[in-house]
């Protein structure tokens, strides 16, 4: 007798309850959006989404927190989480215009961009290391060893900046900060091209299957013969680049470096990927969904700005998002769990 | 307004004071240990005060300790005073980051007889010693007056607006003294321009990416806005930013409160237009003095306030300009 | 097996003994194991039925006594090593990742890539299709072959569990409690899934405290107590009781 799956009628029910959930992301951002859209038109009798400006501003408010969100997601989906990506962030636009300054002795503009950015992915590294070490080495728990190195990355940052932002000298980084091609905004350019190598690397890469792995079951992954303290120190590198990214194109925007350029983005990161479907225990996320996570957040504070909304209802809102998609995911859950099997 | 102007009246004393004092200081010959707390350590502001205050200790051959928390927050910076009560220095001189959390920590500066003056930020309502009230007891309180310093932000940008449109202002998040006064002092003296109108103030938590979002959002939908007035560091950044981004920079004036060093790049290209300094080096320099002055026996005003300098473009390059930008 | 002579031995234990600390976990413990057999290993809490399989799959060194696989002499340094050699063990946890689909547990750190423009890519559709094939071959359906496990029964993913050790052509396949935490009906399937299991020449080893489970499909059984081996029978030539009172020692 063979081993089979009872009841199939009622897989068909669960596969349209899955394809909603792996979709709510999606369904949300459009409800949002549409709603924007006719509050803007019953107030204003104005557009929000067919005027190019407002597209390109949500563009661009989100490219921080997503290049944040990015490396988080992978650290999340293995089960651990990364506190120290806001300092690290600060830390990478400060070096980054020191260097950048410092570069500017050579003449060469060009130059001293390439100078600067080395530098600032060079400094992101530190930070990632000690954490993957911290984490996979001397097994500190994730939450812990990263809000460590969430303080000393702050002082160090705060030491080289020497309490103030930094300014840059010379136009080049600020071009290309602000600067546009065929209408799209560099930033918007540089980090679709970035989530786009996220993307690969998570969901075609082996790499990505064993972080998956290491999320679902850390034990299985030993036995499986993945190299876990391997794979988890890359993982917090990867993070920690991410925000290096991100506190370089913040010096690049404001043409300063600040050290506390990422603190109150952190959080905000961490919704993106829970909103987009990952949960904290680990094991499920996808890149796609924390874009979409982070371009909610974003649709979010800029339309309740645009519509005319009083500040703290922002707060809410964004809040209220987080627990909705929570709770959706927890019903997808269950529903899954009692109907899937045989 | 009348008690600012007394202020400044009794700043003048000052000036004939300090060199008697120092005087009197060779003649006790004892040094005096006088604690300076700011509201963080990070901040250009407060390095700047930090200086001043450094240069009036020396003048006056008094130690001075400055320590404090690394962010704006009671809850860290309370540890740091207890620390130093327990260091029992002749003097606190602090910038409370909160107008109630510090009222009880400075009470027990008091008890343990150490007499206290607070700078930049109040605690209470900034009115001491009136015997009203039990935030009453610090000696004095000396900073620039936010709520001055909102106005002439206000009519700085109606003058360069050309007195009519409309305007707001990016702010920080609600329940900072300082921003709250500017915001107030703005809000209060634009109400004497009939013709600007002034929109919702949008809050960014210190983050420039928000304010300049923020920016973009309330450009987009009021395609003739003309001013904006940053009521600190990153809120301006992030305003003037947003203008860069939507293309109007010149077009819709940026007013900047604060003027750390890299506000001077900024006036020259233009993204902000107009920088409104306050002089923090003053603040620390005749807190110290006046705390030296307590000390020695001296009676000290209870409110001394510092002044204001208007940066632009035009004399963002004159020396007696320059002084002002904080340094690091 | 159309082999004309005697069955060759597959894995042999020869006296192994094995302390931790002070405790005398395994005493002269010795074991055979044919191609096709399968051997039950019983034994009340503590008689060191654990420790004896983890010793022949490379998580526990012996301290006294040899192992012979095949005829030759062999010392594992760590599990991976037994697993190389062909001798997979299936724990209670199954090690399977609830997250991840069939395919993606059977082929767990092992995954098959081809390249797109010269980029490696996981090739899914590779493991699906091996997956499904194993699990065919072992008369296992399972329809909804790309959902994560967790939505699987219990019966389900313990085949899960047994199809990937036969995909990576175990000889020898060693199970703790594989029915201990399934309802009846599904027992009864997986006790089928080993007796297929025999057909094709893997020796498998099992731990249960489930006499049903132990002479429904068991060829022989051995008895450990206190770290000793008690008794070892034919079970055709023995019963439950006897079973029990060697475990017990009345």
């Amino acid at each position: 007798m063979a081993i089979t799956e009872a009841v199939p009628g009622v897989g068909k029910q669960i596969r349209w309850l899955d394809f909603l959930a792996a979709f709510r992301a999606w369904l949300f951002l459009g409800i949002l959006l549409i709603t924007f859209e006719i509050w803007a038109h019953a107030e204003y009798d104005s557009t929000f989404l067919l005027n190019p400006f407002n597209v390109k501003s949500i563009a661009v408010f989100t490219v921080t927190p997503l290049l944040l969100g990015l490396g988080q997601t992978f650290v999340i989906i293995s089960g651990g989480i990364d506190l120290s990506v806001g300092f690290t962030m600060g830390l990478s636009a400060v070096v980054t215009a020191h260097v950048f300054n410092w570069g500017s002795q050579f003449g060469n503009p060009v130059l001293s961009l390439v100078l600067a950015v080395l530098a600032g992915l060079g400094i992101a590294v530190v930070p990632g290391v000690i954490n993957g070490l911290l984490i996979a080495d001397l097994r500190v728990p994730p939450f812990i060893g990263t809000l460590g190195m969430y303080g000393v990355a702050r002082g160090v940052a705060f030491l080289l900046a020497r309490g103030t932002t930094v300014p840059v000298q010379g136009g080049l980084l600020g071009a290309i900060g602000n600067g546009e091609i065929a209408g799209f905004p560099n930033l918007v350019l540089l980090t679709i091209a970035i989530l786009l190598v996220m993307h690969y690397l998570l969901s075609q890469t082996r790499y990505g299957q064993h972080i998956y792995a290491i999320g679902g079951n850390v034990n299985a992954a030993l036995r499986a013969g993945i190299n876990v303290r391997n794979n988890t120190i890359a993982l917090y590198i990867l993070s920690s680049l991410t925000a290096g990214c991100a506190g370089i194109l913040y010096t690049a925007k404001f043409s300063a470096g600040a050290a506390q350029a990422g603190e109150p983005v952190l959080l905000d990161s961490i919704a993106a990927v829970v909103i987009g479907g990952a949960s904290l225990f680990g094991g499920s996320g996808t890149v796609i969904g924390t874009v979409i996570g982070a371009l909610i957040i974003a649709v979010i504070q800029y339309g309740l700005v645009f519509v005319n909304v009083e500040p703290f209802w922002q707060f809410v809102a964004v809040g209220v998002v987080i627990i909705i998609s929570v709770l959706v995911d927890q019903i997808q859950k269950q529903v899954g769990k009692d109907g899937g099997h045989g | 307004m009348k008690r600012w102007i007394s202020a400044f009246a009794a700043l003048a004393a000052f000036g004939l004071v300090v060199p008697s004092l120092i005087d009197v200081a060779s003649a006790a010959d004892k040094k005096y240990t006088i604690a300076l707390i700011p509201g963080l350590t990070t901040d250009a502001f407060y390095i700047t005060m930090h200086k001043g205050a450094e240069a009036a200790a020396k003048a006056l051959g008094v130690n001075l300790v400055f320590q404090g928390a690394a962010d704006f927050n009671p809850v860290t910076q309370v540890p740091v005073l207890n620390a130093i009560i327990g260091r029992k220095p002749d003097a606190i001189l602090i910038a409370p980051t909160d107008k109630v959390q510090l009222v009880e920590s400075l009470k027990k500066a008091v008890d343990a007889g150490i007499p206290v003056l607070t700078v930049d930020t109040f605690i209470g309502d900034g009115h001491y010693q009136t015997g009203n009230g039990d935030a009453d007891f610090p000696l004095s309180y000396i900073a620039s007056d936010n709520i001055l310093g909102g106005e002439i932000a206000a009519r700085a940008l109606a003058k360069a607006i050309g007195d009519k449109g409309k305007v707001y202002v990016s702010n920080v998040n609600p329940g900072i003294s300082t921003t709250d006064q500017r915001e107030q002092g703005f809000k209060d003296e634009m109400k004497k321009h009939p013709n600007i109108t002034v929109l919702e103030t949008q809050f960014n938590a210190d983050d420039a990416n928000k304010a300049a979002a923020q920016f973009q959002s309330v450009y987009a939908r009021n395609p003739d806005l003309t001013g904006v007035f940053g009521a600190n560091l990153f809120s301006a950044m992030g305003a003037a930013n947003g203008a860069k981004q939507g293309g109007v920079t010149g077009k819709v004036k940026v007013v900047a409160f604060d003027a750390p060093t890299s506000i001077v790049g900024e006036i020259k290209s233009g993204n902000v237009d107009i920088a409104i300094a306050q002089h923090p080096a003053e603040i620390g320099y005749f807190g110290v003095v006046a705390a030296y002055a307590h000390l020695t026996g001296q009676s000290i005003p209870t409110l001394i306030g510092t002044g204001f300098t208007v940066i632009d473009k035009a004399n963002v390059d004159d020396p007696n300009v320059k002084r002002f930008i904080y340094s690091d | 097996m159309d082999n004309v002579s005697a069955p060759s031995t597959l894995l042999e234990a020869e006296n192994v003994s094995k302390r931790f600390g002070g405790v005398h976990a395994l005493k002269d413990v010795s074991l055979t194991l044919h191609p096709g057999e399968v051997l039950a290993l019983a034994g009340d809490n503590g008689a060191g039925k654990s420790t004896l399989i983890k010793i022949i799959s490379g998580v526990h060194h012996a301290d006294g006594g040899s192992l012979r696989y095949e005829g030759k002499e062999i010392k594992f340094d760590n599990p991976h090593q037994a697993r190389d050699c062909g001798i997979e063990t299936i724990y209670q946890d199954l090690a399977l990742a609830d997250n991840l689909d069939v395919g993606a547990n059977v082929f767990l750190g092992r995954e098959p890539v081809r390249r797109i423009f010269g980029l490696p890519v996981v090739d899914r559709r590779l493991m699906r299709e091996e997956a499904e094939k194993t699990l065919r071959a072992l008369d296992i359906h399972i329809h909804r072959l790309s959902i994560p496990i967790r939505s699987l029964s219990g019966g389900q993913r313990q085949s899960v569990a047994i199809g990937r050790a036969i995909h990576w052509k175990a000889r020898v396949l060693i199970m703790d409690e594989p029915t201990a935490a399934l309802g009846v009906p599904e027992q009864r399937k997986v006790m089928e899934l080993i007796t297929n299991l025999k057909g094709s020449g893997v020796g498998i080893i099992f731990i249960s405290h489930n006499l049903i489970d132990i002479f429904q499909v068991s060829d022989r059984i051995m008895v450990l107590r206190r770290g000793s081996k008690v008794g070892e029978v034919r079970t055709s030539e023995t019963n439950p009781d006897e079973i029990v009172r060697l475990m017990v020692g009345g």
